[in-house]
C-alpha cells in the first residue's frame, strides 16, 4: 500500500513530462476506440499488469508468437510467476531499464498522414476524371472498418513499447524465459495502460535458438506455445542449478532473502520454486495397458504440458477428449510386449488423467495428414466447446477428479490450410470481459463472440488451441450474477463493438445483442424517475451527439501535443474537494484556450485543403445527380457542419459523400471564431457527471469515469492519488476477483526497501 | 408523468438473412419449394420393442434472403459485430383427433387453480357467447398486410380445396425456418406443400407454439416468438395477426421459449435472453413496461434469484405484460410445465435449473412439505441445481411429473428426481451438446420410462430407465459427506426442510435481501461429483443425418425429429409397440 502510494508520488516527480501518458481529453477526443471505453473507469494503474491490454507488432507471420504471448500474458498465475522468478525488478530499476523505452506518438498521426493523403488525392484528381469515374462513388482509399487499417492507425497513434534484454538485473544470462520476462515486466511496469509491444528482441532469441523459427515463414502456434513452456522450464532450471551452486560457496544473499519474502505466497509445496511452470502447465497421463493373455495391467506415467485431441465432425471438446481416452486395442502389428507372460501380446490401452494441470492448454489437431493429398490439410468439423468444462477422463486415484475449468483464452487460426493464415487470440481478462487480440489491435468482445469459432462459420477461422484455467463453482456463480451487470459500460460496449472491425457488408445492426445484454428494465426500472432526465444515454442511443460517430467522416483534427496539458484528475470527483475541481476548472479553460488556438492555425491549414475538397465534392455533385438530390434534401449545410466540424468532419471526400450526406461544403468558409461556443455545451456534462451514478458500473465505486490513465500530476506531486479507502476497496476487489486462487490471490507485489 | 427514454432502436436493416449465413448455412437465391425423399433402408431405430423406420425425409427449403438484405460477399470472420440469434427449425404439432392425445399418469384430475386466480383485476370480462367457432381471432390479416415486420405470405394455389377436404383427425404441423414460417399439413398425400408460408422482414422466428384449449377445426391460437423479441399471434385458418412486444416495447431481448400457460385461452409465457420470463395476454395492448415497486435497489435487480418486476396481483391489469420476472443476467434456454400444471423447469445459460411454482410466482420448496403443512409453501426455498458444467439447453418432465430430464453443453442428460430434489443419474452417450430432450408418453409406464434426445452431433439417442435401477446403492455408499441434498427417507428430508423454510419464512418479507442471498448459499444444489451419481447408457443412439439436429417429438405412430438445416424426418413405430397403460 505504502509502497504504492510512494510510487505515485515518485512517478510524479522523477518522470519527466515527456513520458507521461497521453491523457485522453474529455473534450475533442477525436475518437475513443471500443477498447478505452470500456477501459474509461479502471481507476489507479496497477502493479499486477492486470490492467494492461498492449497490442503486439507483427514483425510478418509473428501473429503466432504474439497470439501465444497474449494467452500467457493473461494467465494471471503465469504473469505473476514470470514476474517474480527470480524476483521482481524493483519499480525504479525497471523504470530506468525497461519503462523508458515506452515511446509516446502523437495520437493525431494518423490524421496528419490521412490529410497528406487526401491532399495528394486532391492534387490529382483529373486522372479519375479521365478515366470516366466520377470521382465520388466508393474509391475508397481505405476501409476504416477493416482490421488492417486499425491496425496501421494503432502503430501510428498508441504508445510503442520497446523491450530490451534486462536479463542482467535478474541475475540471468539471456534466454528465451528473460525476453519473456523482459515482455512482461515493461507491460506491468509501464505507465500506459494500451499501447503496442515491440517483441523484436524475444524473437531474436527464439529465432537464435531455435532454427526452425529462423525463416519469416507461418509457423504452428501450439508448436510454439509447447516450445516455449519446455524452454522456460529448461531456462530455469538452469538458472536455478547454477545459483544453487554459487549460493552454495556464498552465505544467503539479501536476494535470497526477498526472494523468500515474494514467493512464500506462491504456495509451492516443494521448495524448488523452479517448478511452477510445472505446476501449472503440467498433468499426469496414466497409460493402462491390460494384456488380454495374462489379464495383467501395467501402468505408465507420463507428464505433460498440454493435450492435443483428434476432432471429429460435429463434436464437442468434451467428446475428443473422451475419444482421448478410449480404450485402443493393441493388436496385430502393434502388439504390447508383456513383461509378465513374455513376449508380444494383444492388449488394450487407455489413456488417462491421473493429475490435473491447474491450466489446460487443449490442442485441436485441426491440421490432420491426408494419405492421397501426401500433406497436411486443415479440418473444418464444427468442434464445440463450453466456457466451461470438467474432464471425464480421469483415474479413479485422481486428486480432485471433478475440477471445474472455465475457458478463458482462445487462439483462432484463420486460413485455408497448415502452411499459411493468422492467429489471432481471444482472451477473457480479469475484469474488462473479452478481447480480441489481433496483432496490434485489441478490440473488446461479446461474450457470445467466443462461440463464432466452433469452425461450421463462413470465413475459415477455427479454434485451435484452447486455455482453460482451474476456477470454483462459487467463482463462476459470482461471476455470472454480475454479468451484463453494469448496464452503461456493457451497453457502450456492445454499441461501439456492434461498429467495429466490422466488414463493410455487415448491416449495421445495433441492438440486437446489446438489447439482451442490457435489458431495459435495467436501465429504466431501476433508476428513479427524477434521476432520469440527466442520465446520460450515450450507451444504447448511437445517434446521440455526444458519441463520436465512426462512420461519419472526422475533421482534421489539430493535432494534440503527446505532453498532455491537462494531467488525469488524480481525485475521484466524488471525492474531490472544492478546490480541486477549481483548478480543474481553470485548467479546462486554459486548455480550451490552448485548443482554440491550435484549432485556429490548424483551420488555416485547413482551409486550403477543404476549399480544393469542396471543389472535388462540386465535381462529385455534378457527376451525380442523385447526390445533389440528396444534398437539397438535407437543409442547411452551415449549421450542421459547423457542428459537424467539431464532432466528426471528414477525412476523405468519396467516403463522405457515399458514408453521410452532411455536406461539408461549407466548412471552406468556416471562420475560426465558431469552434469556441461548440467546447462549451460539453464542458458543464463533465461536472454534472459525477453527479449521476445511474450509469456507474457497480463495481467501480471509487473512480472517476473520465480520469483515463490516472497516474499523478507531474506538476502535483503532493495531491494523494486517491485516498487509502478507496485503494484498499480497489485492491480488495483486484484480488478477489473470480478464476483465481487463494494462493495467486494473495500474491501481490511489495516494494523490497 | 414521467417520459421514459425510448426503446432502443431496432435493426436498422434487415439481418435475417445476414443471420442465417453468418451461421453457416447454405441460403439460396430464389423461393424453392419444399421435397421430400423416401430413403429406402434408411436409418432404421433398433430398440427392444421392434424397429422404428425411416418414412420420409422433408427438407423445407430455405427461403432466400429479403430483396433489401445485401448477400455478404467477403465474411470478415472476426467481424466485432454481434450477430442475431437463430434456431434450427422446430416444429408445433397439432391435432384434433382425441385418440392421439398422449396418455396421462396423473392419479387425479388436473385441478391447478388458474394462474392469477385470485386477481379480480385479471378476471376474464363475461364472454358474450360461448360458442367454439366464434373464437376471437387476431385484428389484422396476414396478407394484406402492410406491416414491415410481415415480407410477405405465400398461400398454397390449392390450399382452400385441401383444407376442405382434409381428415379432421390428421396432424397439422408448424415450423420455423430461417426467416420463413411454413404451415404443414402432414397428414395429406402431399404433405411437402405448405398451406402457407409466412416471410417475416427484420426477425427470425425461433419459438412457436399451439394453444391446446382453443382448437378447434376453425380456429387455432399460435404464438411464436422472434429473434427481435417481438411476437406474433397467428390465426392461420383466418390468416389473421397480432403483434404484441411490438418493437421490443416490454422486453426487447429474444424471445427463447414460448408456451401457452396451460389451460387458459389467453395467457402464454415467454422466456427472453436476457433473463426475463413474461407473461403476456394475447388481447391485451402493449404497454411501456415499468417495473412496479418491490423495495429493491436498482443494483439488486437481477442479482436476486427471481425478481417480481411484476406480479400476476398486480391491480394494474390493463395491459401487458401480465406478469414481469426477472430471474437472472443470464440467458433463459428453455422451460417446461410439470404435467399438473403447478410447477415450471426453467433451464438457463448459466447451467442452472430452477424450479419454480409459477402460480405462486417463487421458487418451489419441497412438495412433501404441501402435503403436511400447505403454509409452509409461502417461504421462499430456492431449488436450483447445477449442471456438471457449462449451460442447459433443453428440460422436459416425465408424464407423472416425478422427473425431470435436462440436456446441457456438457453432452449429458441429467435425471433430477422432483420429489427427492436430487440427481438420480447422468446419461451419457451424445458426442455434442444435447440440444432437446423429450419423453416418449407411449412407452411409459408406472414403473419404466423411456425418452429421446437430439444433439448438435446430429444424433437421436433413446434411453429407458426404471424405477429400480434408479435405486442402485452406489450413490449412497459415500453419502457420509456433507451434502445439502441427502437422500434419506421422506420424513427426514421434511423435516430438515420445514426448518429451513420456517426460517426462511421469517425473514423473506420485502426487502430482507441481504438475507435472502444466504439462503442461496443454503438452498442451492451442489454439483454431484462423478463418482456418486448413477450413469446412464444409451438404447439406442443413431446418426440421423449431417446436419445438427435440434427438435424431437413422439407421436402416437411414429418419432419427429427436424435438424438445423430443414430436414423434417419421421419413424413410423414398430407395430403394437405402444404399451397399454
Amino acid at each position: 500500500m505504502k509502497a504504492l502510494f510512494s510510487k505515485g508520488s515518485k512517478n510524479g516527480a522523477s518522470n519527466p513530462p515527456a513520458t507521461a501518458p497521453p491523457v485522453k481529453k474529455d473534450l475533442q477526443v477525436p475518437q475513443i476506440s471500443p477498447l478505452e471505453k470500456r477501459l474509461q473507469d479502471m481507476g489507479s494503474i496497477r502493479d499486477d499488469g492486470s490492467d494492461k491490454f498492449y497490442g503486439m507488432e507483427n514483425y510478418g507471420n509473428t501473429c503466432y508468437c504474439n497470439s501465444i504471448l497474449q494467452c500467457l500474458y493473461y494467465s494471471v498465475p503465469f504473469r505473476e510467476a514470470v514476474i517474480n522468478y527470480p524476483q521482481r525488478t524493483p519499480m525504479d530499476s525497471l523504470e530506468a531499464a525497461l519503462a523508458k523505452n515506452l515511446r509516446y506518438q502523437n495520437p493525431n498521426a494518423h490524421l496528419e498522414a490521412e490529410a497528406l493523403a487526401a491532399k495528394q488525392k486532391a492534387s490529382s484528381p483529373p486522372s479519375a476524371r479521365q478515366a470516366g469515374v466520377p470521382p465520388n462513388p466508393n474509391q475508397k482509399p481505405e476501409d476504416k472498418e477493416s482490421p488492417e487499417y486499425k491496425k496501421k492507425v494503432a502503430l501510428q497513434t498508441l504508445p510503442i513499447l520497446e523491450t530490451k534484454n534486462n536479463a542482467a538485473s535478474y541475475g540471468m544470462s539471456e534466454s528465451l524465459f528473460t525476453s519473456l520476462k523482459d515482455i512482461f515486466e515493461s507491460v506491468v511496469g509501464s505507465q500506459a495502460r494500451i499501447g503496442i509491444v515491440r517483441p523484436q528482441q524475444f524473437l531474436d532469441v527464439l529465432r537464435r535458438e531455435n532454427e526452425m523459427f529462423r525463416t519469416a515463414m507461418h509457423q504452428d502456434a501450439h508448436e510454439f506455445l509447447n516450445l516455449l513452456l519446455n524452454e522456460v522450464v529448461a531456462n530455469v532450471e538452469t538458472e536455478a542449478t547454477k545459483q544453487a551452486f554459487t549460493e552454495k560457496a556464498l552465505p544467503p544473499t539479501e536476494s535470497a532473502d526477498s526472494l523468500n519474502m515474494l514467493t512464500p505466497s506462491t504456495g509451492s509445496k516443494s521448495p524448488n520454486t523452479t517448478r511452477w511452470v510445472h505446476e501449472l502447465f503440467e498433468g499426469t497421463l496414466t497409460s493402462e495397458t491390460k494384456c488380454l493373455t495374462c489379464e495383467k495391467v501395467s501402468q505408465r506415467d507420463e507428464v505433460f504440458l498440454d493435450l492435443s485431441v483428434d476432432l471429429e465432425q460435429h463434436s464437442s471438446v468434451t467428446s475428443c477428449l473422451r475419444k482421448f481416452s478410449a480404450e485402443e486395442m493393441l493388436c496385430e502389428r502393434n502388439k504390447f510386449h508383456c513383461d509378465n507372460c513374455g513376449g508380444l501380446q494383444e492388449a488394450e490401452k487407455r489413456m488417462k488423467i491421473k493429475r490435473l494441470p491447474r491450466v489446460l492448454a487443449l490442442h485441436l489437431k485441426r491440421f490432420k495428414y491426408t494419405e492421397d493429398l501426401q500433406r497436411l490439410q486443415k479440418l473444418f468439423h464444427r468442434v464445440v466447446y463450453p466456457y466451461h468444462l470438467r474432464l471425464f477422463n480421469t483415474t479413479d486415484d485422481a486428486e480432485d477428479p471433478d475440477r471445474l475449468y472455465e475457458l478463458y483464452a482462445v487462439v483462432v487460426h484463420i486460413g485455408g490450410g497448415p502452411y499459411h493464415g493468422h492467429y489471432v487470440a481471444i482472451i477473457k481478462t480479469e475484469d474488462r470481459g473479452w478481447l480480441l487480440f489481433d496483432d496490434e489491435l485489441v478490440e473488446p468482445v461479446d461474450k457470445s463472440y467466443v462461440r463464432n469459432f466452433f469452425g461450421d462459420r463462413p470465413g475459415l477461422a477455427c479454434a485451435y488451441v484452447l486455455f482453460y484455467q482451474e476456477t470454483t463453482l462459487e467463482a463462476v456463480m459470482r461471476e455470472q450474477a454480475q454479468e451484463n451487470q453494469a448496464p452503461t459500460t456493457a451497453a457502450a460496449d456492445t454499441s461501439e463493438a456492434g461498429k467495429s472491425n466490422g466488414s463493410p457488408f455487415s448491416p449495421p445492426l445495433a441492438h440486437a445483442q446489446s438489447a439482451s445484454q442490457v435489458p431495459p428494465d435495467n436501465t429504466t426500472s431501476s433508476i428513479p424517475l427524477s434521476r432520469i432526465p440527466t442520465a446520460p444515454q450515450l450507451s444504447t442511443y448511437p445517434e446521440e451527439p455526444l458519441e463520436p460517430h465512426p462512420a461519419s467522416p472526422r475533421p482534421v483534427q489539430p493535432p494534440l501535443p503527446p505532453i498532455p496539458d491537462e494531467p488525469a484528475p488524480p481525485l475521484s470527483p466524488k471525492k474531490s474537494d472544492h478546490q480541486l475541481r477549481k483548478e480543474r476548472r481553470a485548467m479546462e479553460k486554459e486548455k480550451d484556450k490552448n485548443e482554440k488556438n491550435r484549432l485556429k492555425e490548424q483551420d488555416l491549414h485547413n482551409r486550403e485543403m477543404q476549399r480544393r475538397e469542396a471543389e472535388e465534392l462540386k465535381r462529385a455533385i455534378e457527376a451525380s445527380r442523385a447526390d445533389t438530390v440528396d444534398f437539397a434534401e438535407n437543409g442547411s449545410p452551415r449549421k450542421s457542419s459547423s457542428f459537424g466540424f467539431l464532432k466528426r468532419g471528414s477525412r476523405s471526400l468519396s467516403h463522405r459523400l457515399t458514408k453521410d450526406k452532411e455536406p461539408r461544403v461549407s466548412t471552406s468558409d468556416l471562420s475560426t471564431s465558431p469552434l469556441l461556443p461548440e467546447v462549451v455545451p460539453e464542458a458543464p456534462l463533465k461536472d454534472a457527471e459525477p453527479a449521476q451514478p445511474v450509469n456507474k458500473p457497480v463495481e467501480s465505486p471509487v473512480s472517476s469515469p473520465r480520469n483515463f490513465p490516472p497516474i499523478s500530476n507531474p506538476k502535483q506531486p503532493k495531491q494523494p492519488i486517491r485516498s487509502p479507502e478507496a485503494l484498499v476497496k480497489d485492491q480488495h476487489t483486484n484480488h478477489t476477483k473470480p478464476g483465481h486462487t487463494p494462493r495467486w490471490r494473495s500474491f501481490s507485489f511489495k516494494k523490497v526497501a | 408523468m414521467f417520459v421514459l427514454p425510448p426503446p432502443p432502436p431496432r435493426y436498422t436493416i434487415p439481418v435475417a438473412y445476414a443471420a442465417g449465413a453468418a451461421n453457416g448455412m447454405a441460403v439460396p437465391v430464389v423461393e424453392t419449394n419444399n421435397t421430400i425423399t423416401h430413403p429406402e433402408n434408411g436409418c432404421p431405430l433398433q430398440v427392444g420393442e421392434g424397429t422404428y423406420i425411416l418414412q420420409d425425409d422433408l427438407l423445407l427449403a430455405t427461403p432466400p434472403p429479403h430483396p433489401s438484405e445485401a448477400p455478404i460477399i467477403n465474411p470478415n470472420p472476426l467481424a466485432t459485430l454481434p450477430t442475431p440469434p437463430t434456431t434450427g427449425v422446430k416444429l408445433s404439432l397439432v391435432t384434433l383427433d382425441p385418440k392421439k392425445k398422449p396418455p396421462t399418469f396423473l392419479k387425479s384430475a388436473v385441478t391447478a387453480p388458474q394462474f392469477g386466480d385470485g386477481n379480480p383485476a385479471l378476471a376474464a370480462p363475461p364472454v358474450a357467447a360461448k360458442d367454439a367457432s366464434k373464437r376471437r381471432k387476431p385484428k389484422n390479416n396476414i396478407i394484406k398486410s402492410s406491416s414491415s415486420f410481415v415480407s410477405r405470405v405465400i398461400t398454397h394455389e390449392t390450399s382452400a380445396k385441401r383444407l376442405c377436404d382434409r381428415d379432421w383427425n390428421g396432424v397439422f404441423a408448424f415450423a420455423n425456418i430461417n426467416r420463413a414460417f411454413q404451415w404443414l399439413d402432414l397428414s395429406s398425400p402431399t404433405k411437402e406443400e405448405h398451406l402457407t408460408k409466412v416471410l417475416f422482414t427484420k426477425a427470425h422466428m425461433l419459438c412457436h407454439d399451439i394453444n391446446e384449449l382453443t382448437k378447434t377445426s376453425s380456429h387455432l391460437d399460435i404464438v411464436m416468438g422472434s429473434s427481435a423479441g417481438d411476437i406474433i399471434w397467428y390465426e392461420p385458418m383466418s390468416q389473421k395477426y397480432a403483434r404484441i412486444n411490438k418493437n421490443g416495447v416490454i422486453n426487447n431481448s429474444p424471445v427463447t421459449h414460448i408456451k401457452w400457460l396451460p389451460g387458459s385461452e389467453n395467457l402464454f409465457i415467454a422466456s427472453h435472453a436476457n433473463g426475463v420470463l413474461v407473461v403476456y395476454d394475447k388481447e391485451k395492448e402493449d404497454a411501456l413496461f415499468t417495473p412496479e415497486a418491490n423495495g429493491h435497489s436498482e443494483q439488486e435487480i437481477g442479482r436476486l434469484p427471481l425478481d417480481i418486476l411484476k406480479s400476476v396481483n398486480s391491480k394494474n391489469q390493463k395491459t401487458n405484460p401480465v406478469s414481469f420476472w426477472k430471474m437472472a443476467n443470464q440467458k433463459i434456454s428453455s422451460f417446461s410445465f410439470s404435467p399438473d400444471q403447478r410447477h415450471l423447469a426453467v433451464v438457463l445459460e448459466d447451467g442452472s435449473l430452477r424450479l419454480m411454482d409459477y402460480l405462486k410466482e417463487e421458487y418451489v420448496c419441497a412438495m412433501l412439505i404441501e402435503q403436511y403443512d400447505p403454509q409452509l409453501t409461502s417461504s421462499r426455498v430456492l431449488d436450483i441445481f447445477r449442471s456438471y458444467y457449462g449451460g442447459l439447453i433443453c428440460v422436459c418432465w416425465s408424464p407423472d411429473g416425478k422427473y425431470i430430464v435436462t440436456g446441457g453443453q456438457d453432452d449429458l442428460l441429467t435425471i433430477w428426481s422432483f420429489p427427492e430434489r436430487k440427481v438420480v443419474a447422468r446419461c451419457q452417450g451424445h458426442n455434442s451438446w444435447v440440444s432437446c430432450v423429450a419423453f416418449d408418453p407411449w412407452r411409459c409406464d408406472q414403473k419404466t420410462y423411456r425418452f429421446g434426445s437430439v444433439g448438435d452431433d446430429c444424433r437421436l439417442l433413446l434411453w429407458d430407465f426404471s424405477v429400480g435401477m434408479l435405486h442402485r446403492p452406489r450413490v449412497h455408499q459415500a453419502s457420509t459427506r456433507n451434502r445439502s441434498s441427502i437422500v434419506v427417507p421422506n420424513s427426514q428430508t421434511a423435516n430438515r426442510n420445514r426448518a429451513d423454510s420456517g426460517d426462511n419464512r421469517m425473514r423473506s418479507d420485502s426487502n430482507a435481501t441481504a438475507k435472502f442471498n444466504d439462503d442461496i448459499e443454503q438452498t442451492s444444489h451442489p454439483v454431484e461429483p462423478r463418482s456418486r451419481t448413477a450413469l446412464l447408457p444409451p438404447i439406442m443412439s443413431k446418426i440421423v443425418g449431417e446436419d445438427p439436429t435440434c427438435w424431437l417429438g413422439f407421436q402416437k405412430d411414429c418419432i419427429m425429429t427436424s435438424s438445423l438445416e430443414g430436414h423434417i424426418r419421421t419413424w413410423h413405430r414398430p407395430s403394437d409397440s405402444v404399451i397399454k397403460s
